[in-house]
């Protein structure tokens, strides 16, 4: 009864038993700030197509001279390509126009047969992309450079938002306005990679992250700062703040206001760090002219839905609702009024990349350091890390059927939104 | 001596295999790091960054320790009650049953919202909450279960329930309270650990963990998982050390 075998080899299970909990829980980094109230609720069982991603297109432009194609290839399409596009989080209005492209056609008329791939807590895109499980993906540019110097071999084939949608949300009458303000209070980020804005606004207003101010690692949702344990939460415009101004003050019975708060936004800090960006297959694209090409189709059709969601929101809100978004509708229709704020105007053309943007997203990523003292990445990233090339050529194509692609008459809507998002 | 050596020889064989397998595979089949880090990238992040590894250790350690210790307590005393009181019993073991098997991703969350999240406080009580229910089975158990004949002799000498508890009850329990131990304090670092994942301060193993995954440095990220494997093996030893202290006569090498 008492005699408990003891033996060395125990001490190996335990071993075993810590480390294959460690890696489970390892493998649930979630990417937090694409998270919202549905992530639970919603699938992501995204229907995997069964067709090999890497088939040859039919059609024989090449990828230079695609301009005003897009017509004369859905002519010529007898069997349209199949291509699988992976995104970071599950359907809501911040992937719109890659929804609307698919459900207006535009992939259709390209030759294109495009299966979005839903993110998850699990994926991360850019390695979906890197070993050939998707022919395209939706990442952050921070998080992609990181992974491309870890030999994650893509590029940057279209910067879809211009501006960084991270804000640092307090109470109004906490007063803190810069983020020099940040000085002793508890400034709550995300972490997961996605603290950096923080660290970075943190150092450039001459504090010390370590010791001037008590950095936390806020939950998912926004109850700390509600709740007032933290003095400032991390929050994008599209997602968490709506969170904030669907949520009823108690005092007053009514939502809150954004009166209620303060909100620095680290874009007009100087600190903003580029986000979401169509990521393609690096090699690939080097020596496949097929890919070449279907990437040349994929960017146009995708920016001509990104046009159209600018033009049209509620209906993309809609689009993307009827596509599984769990959101409720005040809320899908805030985000994509602010997703499109973050394209829209794109005075290079929508998707083609700002030098000094990226340059500053290179800069904060090499020089920020967060709290273990470590970088996004150790050197600048090569040349291949983003091209132009096709960006520029679908704005050529674009503009010849007679869009707008630089939304410089781009004005935002108003929404009004409704407790709990509904 | 040498039989120690041959006990211990086998395990440490095993694992200096399997990682030069895992380095050969890596290294000739071109493997690169964001997909799976060589053992030499990974054990060259442990030793480049020493002092941050202790440091963030510690962190997590502490916090196990606080929560294993509550948890101990805890389970001990309602162990004591539970053997005394057969009401208490019934009462306590479905509800601790029901506590344990709420799951740490669901816990944690509401303990941050109702204790200080920049404390270290919701994850000490998420591993007390985990350490609590293996203790309280079993020494209960190890309470109650005494030989008949024990008890029998002990009654018929009119012995008072309290010098029953002292001179058959809690010498029984004893084993079964270390084999408890044994289970819970690799538990309280993972749960130390898995609490971390949800908000609050980014100083420890689960933080980093996170937070190095997420930005693709799985090297990084997997320095940090030798921490914590290091961390829960000498939680094993401590308490390995301690049932050999206290309890020398259990678990006694019936060896060969």
């Amino acid at each position: 009864m008492r005699q408990i075998a003891r033996s060395r080899w125990a001490a190996l299970t335990g071993v075993a038993v810590v480390g294959a909990l460690t890696l489970a829980a390892c493998g649930s980094s979630t990417s937090s700030s694409e998270s919202t109230s549905a992530a639970a609720a919603a699938s992501s069982a995204a229907p995997a197509s069964s067709a090999a991603a890497s088939a040859a297109a039919s059609s024989a432009a090449p990828a230079s001279s695609a301009a005003g194609s897009a017509a004369a290839s859905a002519a010529a399409c007898t069997t349209p390509t199949p291509v699988k596009l992976q995104l970071q989080w599950f359907a809501q209005a911040q992937f719109a126009g890659y929804y609307a492209a698919k459900d207006k056609g535009f992939y259709k008329d390209a030759c294109l047969d495009v299966t979005i791939l839903e993110g998850g807590v699990d994926i991360v895109p850019q390695t979906v992309l890197a070993q050939g499980g998707a022919d395209f993906a939706i990442a952050w540019v921070p998080k992609a450079l990181a992974s491309r110097e870890q030999g994650a071999g893509i590029t940057n084939v279209a910067q879809v938002f211009q501006k960084s949608g991270t804000l640092q949300v307090s109470w109004a009458d906490s007063n803190i306005k810069t983020p020099a303000d940040f000085k002793g209070k508890k400034i709550g980020n995300w972490g997961f990679g996605n603290e950096f804005e923080v660290f970075a606004a943190v150092t450039k207003a001459g504090l010390d992250p370590a010791a001037d101010v008590s950095l936390v690692q806020q939950q998912f949702d926004m109850k700390g700062l509600l709740s007032k344990q933290i003095d400032a939460a991390e929050a994008m415009t599209y997602n968490e703040y709506a969170q904030l101004l669907e949520t009823k003050n108690p005092a007053t019975g009514k939502l809150y206001q954004p009166s209620d708060f303060n909100t620095i936004s680290y874009e007009d800090q100087g600190v903003g760090m580029l986000q979401d960006a169509i990521w393609a297959n690096q090699e690939k694209l080097a020596s496949d002219t097929a890919y070449q090409d279907l990437t040349q189709k994929f960017v146009q059709a995708s920016l001509q839905g990104w046009i159209y969601c600018r033009d049209n929101a509620q209906e993309c809100a809609d689009i993307v609702t009827k596509n599984g978004s769990k959101l409720g509708a005040s809320h899908q229709l805030w985000m994509m009024n602010e997703i499109n704020k973050l394209i829209w105007p794109s005075p290079l053309g929508v998707g083609v990349m700002d030098p000094a943007k990226w340059t500053q997203t290179v800069t904060i990523s090499m020089n920020t350091k967060n709290l273990e003292g470590s970088t996004v990445i150790t050197k600048e990233p090569d040349p291949e890390a983003f091209t132009d090339k096709y960006a520029v050529a679908a704005n050529t194509a674009l503009t010849a059927q007679g869009l707008n692609t630089t939304g410089d008459a781009f004005a935002p809507i108003e929404v009004t939104l409704n407790e709990g998002g509904n | 001596m040498s039989s120690r050596l041959r006990a211990i020889w086998p395990p440490i064989l095993i694992a200096v295999i399997f990682l030069g397998i895992w380095q050969v595979f890596v290294v000739a089949k071109d493997i690169k790091p964001y997909l799976l880090p060589a053992p030499s990238l990974i054990f060259s992040n442990f030793f480049g960054s020493l002092n941050l590894m202790l440091a963030t250790s510690i962190y997590t350690a502490t916090t196990a320790l606080l929560g294993l210790l509550f948890g101990t307590v805890i389970g001990l005393l309602l162990a004591l009650l539970a053997q005394r009181f057969i009401v208490v019993n019934h009462l306590f073991t479905p509800l601790a049953a029901g506590l344990a098997a709420v799951p740490i991703v669901a816990l944690t969350p509401i303990l941050n919202n109702m204790f200080d999240i920049s404390s270290r406080t919701p994850r000490v009580l998420v591993t007390m909450i985990i350490v609590f229910f293996p203790i309280f089975v079993n020494v209960t158990r190890g309470l109650v279960q005494v030989q008949p004949v024990q008890l029998e002799l002990m009654r018929s000498m009119n012995a008072q329930p309290r010098t029953v508890l002292r001179l058959l009850r809690i010498p029984n329990a004893i084993p079964f309270f270390f084999t408890a131990m044994k289970i819970a304090a690799p538990l309280a670092v993972i749960a130390a650990l898995v609490s971390e994942y949800f908000g609050g301060p980014q100083l420890g193993l689960g933080s980093r963990i996170a937070s190095s995954a997420a930005n693709t440095a799985y090297g990084r990220a997997w320095a940090y998982v030798v921490s914590s494997i290091i961390v829960g093996l000498l939680f094993y030893l401590a308490v390995l050390a301690a049932e050999r202290w206290a309890a020398p006569w259990t678990g006694r090498a019936r060896s060969a």
